[in-house]
Formats: C-alpha cells, sequence, structure tokens
C-alpha cells in the first residue's frame, strides 16, 4: 500500500519524457509557425525571439532589474501593511459580537465590490507615486486575510472556549492559546491569495500610472510592438508567481506545523530535546 | 398575522444598522461643512448623492457603460468556465490527458492574469473583444480547478454499490461524480465570475471607450470624486447582481446542500409520484 502511493506521487522516468516530449513540440511548432510566417510575428513572436529578449532585457541591457526591484518593493511595502491591517481587524472584529453585526452589510457590499476598481479615485487622491501605489496594494491585500481571519476566530470550536474560560484563562490568554492556532491554516491560505493579489495590483497601478515598474515595462514594449519583450517580462512574473506559491506554501507548513507528520515530528523533537535539558538541569542541580 | 410579525422583527433587526450609517452619513457631512475636512478628495455624502441621481435618474448616463461592462463579464465568464469545466471534464475521465494538460494549467495559474492585459489589447483590439478575453483568461483557472478536485472526489462505497448494480462507467459519471461535484464547481464558478468582473473593468482601465471602468477613470482624472464614488456603486451592482444570480442557481441546481430547498423538491418529486401512480 504505501509503495503503492509512493509510486503515483512519485512521476515516473516514462511520463516525465513524455512531459518534455510535449513541451518541446509545442516549442517547436510555434517556432517553426513563426519562422514560416503562419502566425504573426507580431502577434505571436517566436520562443527564440523570447529568448533573445530575455538575455537582452536581463544581461546585455539589463533594464529590468530596476523596474523588478521598483514593483517588488512596492508589493513587499504594500502585501505587508495590509495584511497586517487585515489579520489584526479580522481578529479584532472576530472576537465582539457587536463590532461584528454592524460590520457585517458593509463588509458585503464591499466584498461585491471589484476592489481594483478604485485605483483611478486612489490615484486622484494620493497623487502619482509610490504613495498610492502603496494604497492601491494594501487594498488589494486586506481583504482576504480580514475576512480569513475573521471566519478562523469565529470558527473556533466551541467546547474547548468553554472549557478555556472555564478554567480561567483571559481573554488574551483564549486568543494565544485556542483562537490563533486554530485559525492559522485559515490566515495563512488568506496571505496566499492577497500576496497573487498584490502583484496584479501593482500592475494595475503601474498600468495606470505608467511611470515605471514591470507593469509599465509590458505596456511600453507591448504599445512599441515588441511583442517579444512583453512576453519574456510576463514569463518573468510567471516565475515570481511560482517562487510566491512555492514560498507560501513552504511558510505554511512551518507555522501551522501540526497539519502535517514531517512538521509536527520536527517541533515534537525540539520540545523533548528542551524539555530533557531541563530535566538535565534540574537533576544536576 | 404572522407576516406583520415578521415585518416587524425586521424593522427591529435593521433599526440600528440604519441609525448607525446614517449617524455616520450625518458626522461625515458634519465634518465637511464646517471645514473639519478640507481636501476635495473627501466629497460630501449630499454630493455623492446628487451625483448618483444625476448619473442614475437625470442623465441616466451610468446604463449605456453598466451593461457594456455586464455584457464583457458576462459573456467572458461563459467562454472561461466553458472551456474550463471542458478541460476539467476531460481531465477526470482520461488520466492521461489531465497529466499532461495539468503543468500548463498551472503556470497559467501563477502567471498574474492581469499581466496578459497589454497584450491582449493589441490581440483583439480596443472595443469589447479584448475585454471578454481577458475575463475569460482570468476566470479559468478557480472553475478548472474546483471542477476537477470535485469530480476527482470519490466515495469509495458508492462507486462499488453502483458497479454492484451494474451501472455502466457514464451512469457512475453522470449520476455519481457530477452531482458530488457540483457543490465544489459552484464555488468556483461564484470565485470565477467575480474575478472576470476584475478582468472587465482593469481592461476598461488600460484602453476603451465605454465601460463603467473608462467612466471610473474619466471621472477621476478630471478630480469628480462625487460622481467617481457613485459609478464605483455600479460596479457594486454589477457584483452583487452576478453574485446572486449564482447563488440563486447554487440554490435550485445543488438543492440537496439547502433544508428547505430540499425539503421542496422532495415534497415535489411525491406529488409527482403520486400523479404517476394514479394512473
Amino acid at each position: 500500500m504505501t509503495d503503492n502511493v509512493k509510486a503515483t506521487s512519485q512521476p515516473k522516468t516514462g511520463q516525465m519524457v513524455i512531459h518534455f516530449t510535449i513541451f518541446l513540440a509545442l516549442i517547436l511548432s510555434w517556432e517553426l509557425g513563426a519562422q514560416m510566417g503562419w502566425l504573426d510575428k507580431l502577434f505571436f513572436p517566436a520562443p527564440s525571439a523570447i529568448l533573445t529578449s530575455f538575455w537582452r532585457i536581463y544581461v546585455s541591457q539589463g533594464n529590468i532589474w530596476f523596474h523588478l526591484y521598483i514593483s517588488l518593493g512596492l508589493v513587499f511595502a504594500g502585501f505587508t501593511a495590509g495584511s497586517i491591517l487585515g489579520v489584526g481587524l479580522g481578529a479584532v472584529v472576530g472576537m465582539n459580537a457587536t463590532v461584528r453585526r454592524f460590520l457585517q452589510p458593509y463588509v458585503i457590499v464591499l466584498e461585491a465590490t471589484p476592489r481594483i476598481a478604485v485605483a483611478p479615485l486612489l490615484i486622484a487622491a494620493l497623487g502619482f507615486g509610490a504613495t498610492s501605489k502603496i494604497a492601491i496594494i494594501m487594498l488589494v491585500c486586506f481583504f482576504a486575510p480580514f475576512i480569513n481571519t475573521l471566519s478562523g476566530v469565529i470558527n473556533v470550536d466551541r467546547d474547548r472556549f468553554e472549557l478555556m474560560r472555564s478554567l480561567g484563562a483571559s481573554k488574551i490568554q483564549v486568543l494565544r492559546k485556542l483562537v490563533l492556532p486554530e485559525a492559522v491554516p485559515v490566515i495563512m491560505a488568506g496571505e496566499r491569495l492577497a500576496l497573487t493579489s498584490a502583484l496584479s495590483g501593482v500592475l494595475v497601478a503601474e498600468f495606470i500610472q505608467r511611470d515605471q515598474g514591470i507593469g509599465t515595462l509590458i505596456l511600453t514594449y507591448t504599445r512599441n510592438l515588441n511583442m517579444a519583450s512583453a512576453f519574456a517580462c510576463i514569463f518573468t512574473l510567471t516565475l515570481i508567481g511560482f517562487l510566491i506559491f512555492k514560498g507560501m506554501e513552504r511558510l505554511d507548513h512551518r507555522i501551522a506545523y501540526w497539519k502535517n507528520e514531517a512538521g509536527l515530528r520536527r517541533v515534537g523533537a525540539k520540545r523533548a530535546r528542551a524539555w530533557a535539558a531541563e530535566q538535565g538541569g534540574l537533576a544536576r542541580a | 398575522m404572522h407576516n406583520d410579525q415578521n415585518r416587524m422583527f425586521w424593522i427591529l433587526r435593521a433599526a440600528p444598522h440604519l441609525l448607525l450609517l446614517a449617524a455616520i452619513l450625518a458626522a461625515w457631512e458634519g465634518a465637511v461643512a464646517t471645514g473639519l475636512i478640507t481636501t476635495i478628495m473627501i466629497p460630501r455624502p449630499s454630493a455623492i448623492g446628487g451625483a448618483i441621481v444625476e448619473l442614475y435618474v437625470t442623465k441616466g448616463t451610468i446604463y449605456e457603460h453598466f451593461f457594456i461592462t455586464l455584457t464583457e463579464a458576462v459573456v467572458g465568464f461563459g467562454i472561461g468556465a466553458a472551456v474550463a469545466i471542458a478541460l476539467a471534464v476531460s481531465s477526470s475521465l482520461s488520466e492521461n490527458f489531465g497529466r499532461y494538460v495539468s503543468p500548463y494549467a498551472v503556470v497559467l495559474n501563477v502567471t498574474p492574469g492581469i499581466a496578459l492585459t497589454p497584450i491582449i489589447i493589441a490581440w483583439f483590439g480596443y472595443g469589447m473583444g479584448s475585454k471578454i478575453a481577458l475575463a475569460a483568461v482570468i476566470c479559468f483557472f478557480p472553475i478548472f480547478v474546483n471542477t476537477l478536485t470535485g469530480l476527482r472526489q470519490t466515495d469509495e462505497d458508492r462507486e462499488e454499490l453502483f458497479r454492484s448494480f451494474g451501472a455502466s462507467q457514464r451512469q457512475v459519471f453522470m449520476q455519481l461524480r457530477v452531482p458530488a461535484a457540483l457543490p465544489l464547481m459552484f464555488a468556483g464558478l461564484k470565485i470565477g465570475l467575480t474575478t472576470a468582473l476584475i478582468g472587465a473593468v482593469v481592461a476598461e482601465f488600460a484602453q476603451a471607450t465605454a465601460g463603467v471602468g473608462v467612466l471610473m477613470s474619466r471621472f477621476s482624472f478630471s478630480l469628480n470624486m462625487a460622481s467617481s464614488l457613485a459609478t464605483l456603486l455600479s460596479m457594486t451592482l454589477i457584483g452583487l447582481l452576478l453574485f446572486y444570480t449564482m447563488e440563486f442557481l447554487d440554490d435550485r441546481i445543488v438543492f440537496w446542500r439547502r433544508e428547505a430547498r430540499m425539503a421542496a423538491v422532495s415534497r415535489a418529486r411525491a406529488r409527482a409520484w403520486k400523479s404517476g401512480a394514479a394512473h
């Protein structure tokens, strides 16, 4: 049984070969189509042209680094501020039934509004530049952690909650020892969503402002009909998106360690060692 | 009698909310009127109300844009959902197909779909086509992944029961897998509908001549904040309209998830059965 599971989870060499063959066939037919003029080069640049563009924007010209630095800095700032605000407010609202009741209609209305639509308004209100961009990212980052924290806090186990209260736990203790640990997986799911939307948020902000950053770069390349470079930028974003996805997964495993076998064993062993050391210390004393 | 009580109950429940809203609006209005808030970026509630009346009633400029954006979002959603469901069904039917398609779906997922906006506009032009295309691309993934997950989760016991009664592959799929997948599929469709609207609006920001996104940026950059907020309201309305339509369909189609709907459907079936038996 375990062997069987292992066999299906590990891709076989044969399958990898087929994966690779399909990929290669797709790329080759694309290249051929572009070279033979079956595909409009202006719209579907050849893979070789995209590779050349990669070389140019990363190495020989190296102009993407500056824009990447700007955009990712904004994403980091906006995401940090927005998600901290979201989790904090979510916890406060979730713990207090009255606040929750009065806020609910507004939350429903806000959830139906496409948040990113507020972008022009924020730019007009806060002016061009980094401030309005960070505000847009904060806004799109805020909601998923807020809602997820809220639902994580509300859906806390009633029996456990009552047990802790009857044993005289304070509100802070309930929050730290019961509510947050139970809500963490849900909160992390919200953070993952938020980081992805932060990337979209910075792109929209840059599409509108058209000054600098990766979104502006894509827009400029497309305007100049330099499609190969535009595709190279988009594949860069694919890579960033993939790294974000994997990174958040790793983080999720570390923080909510009790959700997976390996993490549980790791933290358990560490605690056992600490306990043994403490016992040893006591015995010596 | 019962109805009257019900109405009283609703009024009592809504009253504190309305009072709070009125208090917030009054405080806001007062703060602007007395000069506590001086920036032109924060219009008075009464100015927003005036802009709403102008846009929706006296001039009625919003409707043309409203329906354009609604159409873009709905058509894009339809295309994206059709492709997503077709691919998910094929992937669940053929293990090989699923295996060799999934890497490309993952690549599409981790790419922020918004990044494709300029390229899609170059491909499909400044009209509605590019907005529909972006909406379709953006809403594809949540629908695909939810439908596939739903179709793949199988209850071994039920499947065995089906087989032992001699059900064909087709029957197992249509009568066991599909109903089991519907709740998750609808969850995906609801997410997809919201993202389709985002796609349509963002494409309108980037380049368009009509739609609420255009109206929104036009008002914002002429610093007409009241009208801009009134336009934002129309997006909320589109969002609510789409969401509740989906919720309604969910309620009708996946009726067994809701107690009340389940009772209603089983009563109707019992009636149909009885009249059938009487013949």
